[in-house]
């Protein structure tokens, strides 16, 4: 059963240009063993297959501008022996160390905290690590880079302009008054903690944005992971007053709040369940109230 | 199956069977909302023929109403009024924080309630004699 | 990139503009439709009937403010599907101009020809 179906001749070609052709004794068994290693590895990977009850197919976006014969991006199909438990992420990671090491993607904490995972799984923004391929119905998985952002090499997108819209709300906690003591606590009564509490879930994975088919269109929408960074701080009832109008002055900006066409997509992509739609249609309702006020 | 590097959009058409009940409505909503607004204008126009006279007036009416591909297009202009209203009535709530986790369900709902409007309206609107 | 953000912005107003004339639509669009195709036969309209209808202040001024809010929503609707296609700059500009002027010479069409249609002036 020949199982590595994906391309890896560049890599072949590049080792051959750069051997030196007259062989030194110790260059031929280090070259043997390492064939023998590979042998063994390839070997390896069969048996594990073919002892697996089940495989999958991951169908993985492949791209690379540095590399030639990678500038056209395509797709490589990996065969993966199935366990029960597994996720997207540990898919490719199998992929990564048994066929091919040049597979690009980011991946730290394995457990949908650390947000840098958000892929594009089956035509859906999903996080790789907290995606069982169990739940996927598919026997095939294709991932994708997050749409609507440049995509760097293979799996990894340039989060930048996602990291420019969260700074352009200024997420940060800002007080009128702070308490005389330095150690005193800062406390906030539950039920402003309820209200604010799914808005502080959020990990920055970009899912939300990626989906919008706003911020597809608008570059300077502010999109719905900052719009859900600024509810955080606007509903808290620790922030200051000046700072909250500044805020809302920020969201209701053409770019802002009003873009938002309530299509639930973010919704429905957070990995973290944070209702965004509703945190967005409470804040247009808070700037049109807050500029009743001044009529 | 090649795709080039940039990979569309996600709203684009190829990825249709991914769209949710959310996008389906927007989608609708907004075709529906340029379809009106494009037949306020044409409507406005045709009533125009009300400045020049009654002869005009009357004769023009009738005579597109005598066509038959004008009734079919009145019952599409239906259908799109309908849905446009009971999809907007749907977004009112969603504006006001009412029911959003029933927002797909409300979508169906004004689907489903559009088309049995439409049918149930089709005899009025074909039945009337072509003069 | 928040200080680039202009404070005399009036989305919110268009906004809420938009969600009011949007109740207001709901009641006479609906109304309108059930007069006009199942009271009264579209085919059967004559400028007689038309006349009698529009002579009611009542009724005329309903069908007035029906073109006012139907010509904002729908205008303000075609702008805003605009800007989220990502429309900025001079090309913006341009096409609220073309849209204002558009509205505003179809309100102003629509009024003379309900005028022509009433004898209550």
């Amino acid at each position: 059963m020949s199982t590595i179906e994906q391309e890896t001749e560049t890599e072949e070609t590049t080792d051959e240009s750069a051997e030196p052709t007259v062989e030194s004794p110790g260059e031929r068994r280090r070259a043997e063993k390492q064939e023998r290693a590979q042998a063994r590895e390839d070997q390896r990977v069969d048996e594990e297959i073919d002892h697996s009850e089940e495989t999958i197919t991951l169908k993985v976006f492949r791209y690379d501008p540095e590399v030639e014969g990678k500038e056209e991006p395509r797709f490589d199909d990996f065969t993966v022996p199935f366990h029960k438990g597994m996720t997207v992420l540990d898919a490719l990671i199998y992929s990564r160390d048994h066929y091919d090491s040049s597979l690009t993607f980011r991946h730290s904490c394995r457990q949908a905290v650390c947000g840098s995972d958000a892929l594009f799984i089956n035509g859906r923004q999903r996080l790789a690590c907290k995606t069982q391929i169990a739940d996927l119905d598919a026997g095939t998985i294709r991932i994708e880079p997050l749409p609507h952002q440049e995509v760097v090499k293979d799996l990894v997108v340039d989060m930048e302009h996602f990291y420019d819209q969260m700074e352009a709300v200024e997420p940060y906690f800002d007080a009128d008054e702070l308490p005389d003591d330095e150690l005193e606590e800062q406390r906030q009564d539950r039920e402003n903690r309820e209200k604010i509490k799914m808005s502080t879930r959020c990990i920055w994975c970009g899912a939300c944005m990626s989906s919008c088919n706003i911020a597809a269109g608008d570059n300077e929408y502010l999109g719905p992971a900052a719009i859900n960074k600024a509810y955080r701080f606007a509903m808290d009832e620790r922030e200051g007053e000046q700072r909250k109008q500044e805020r809302l002055r920020i969201i209701e900006q053409e770019h802002g709040v009003w873009r938002c066409q309530t299509q639930f997509s973010c919704t429905e992509v957070c990995p973290k369940d944070i209702p965004l739609t509703e945190h967005i249609q409470e804040l247009k309702r808070e700037a049109v109230k807050n500029n009743l006020k001044f009529w | 199956m090649s795709q080039s590097y940039n990979r569309g959009t996600v709203e684009d058409f190829g990825r249709w069977r991914d769209f949710s009940a959310g996008m389906w409505a927007w989608i609708f909503h907004k075709f529906t909302g340029w379809v009106l607004v494009g037949y306020l204008f044409t409507h406005i126009a045709v009533l125009s023929t009300a400045i020049q006279g009654e002869a005009l007036y009357n004769g023009t009416l009738q005579g597109l109403e005598a066509l038959l591909v004008v009734r079919f297009l009145e019952v599409g202009l239906l259908a799109v009024a309908v849905f446009h209203i009971l999809n907007g009535l749907r977004l009112l709530f969603v504006d006001l924080g009412i029911g959003l986790e029933a927002q797909d369900k409300s979508f169906y709902a004004s689907m489903v309630l559009t088309g049995a409007i439409v049918v149930a309206s089709i005899p009025t609107f074909l039945g009337g004699k072509l003069v | 990139m928040a200080e680039h953000y202009s404070s005399f912005d009036r989305n919110g107003s268009r906004w809420l503009l938009q969600r009011i004339t949007a109740v207001f639509l709901i009641g006479v669009l609906a109304f309108h439709f059930m007069l006009l195709h199942f009271v009264n036969h579209a085919a059967e309209v004559t400028l007689a009937g038309t006349t009698a209808r529009m002579s009611s202040i009542g009724y005329f001024t309903t069908m007035w403010l029906f073109l006012v809010t139907a010509t904002f929503h729908g205008v303000n609707g075609v702008y805003n599907a605009l800007i989220n296609q990502g429309l900025t700059g001079t090309r913006k500009r341009a096409v609220k101009w073309v849209l204002v002027v558009a509205g505003v010479l179809l309100i102003a069409q629509g009024t003379r020809v309900a005028v022509a249609m009433t004898n209550l002036i």
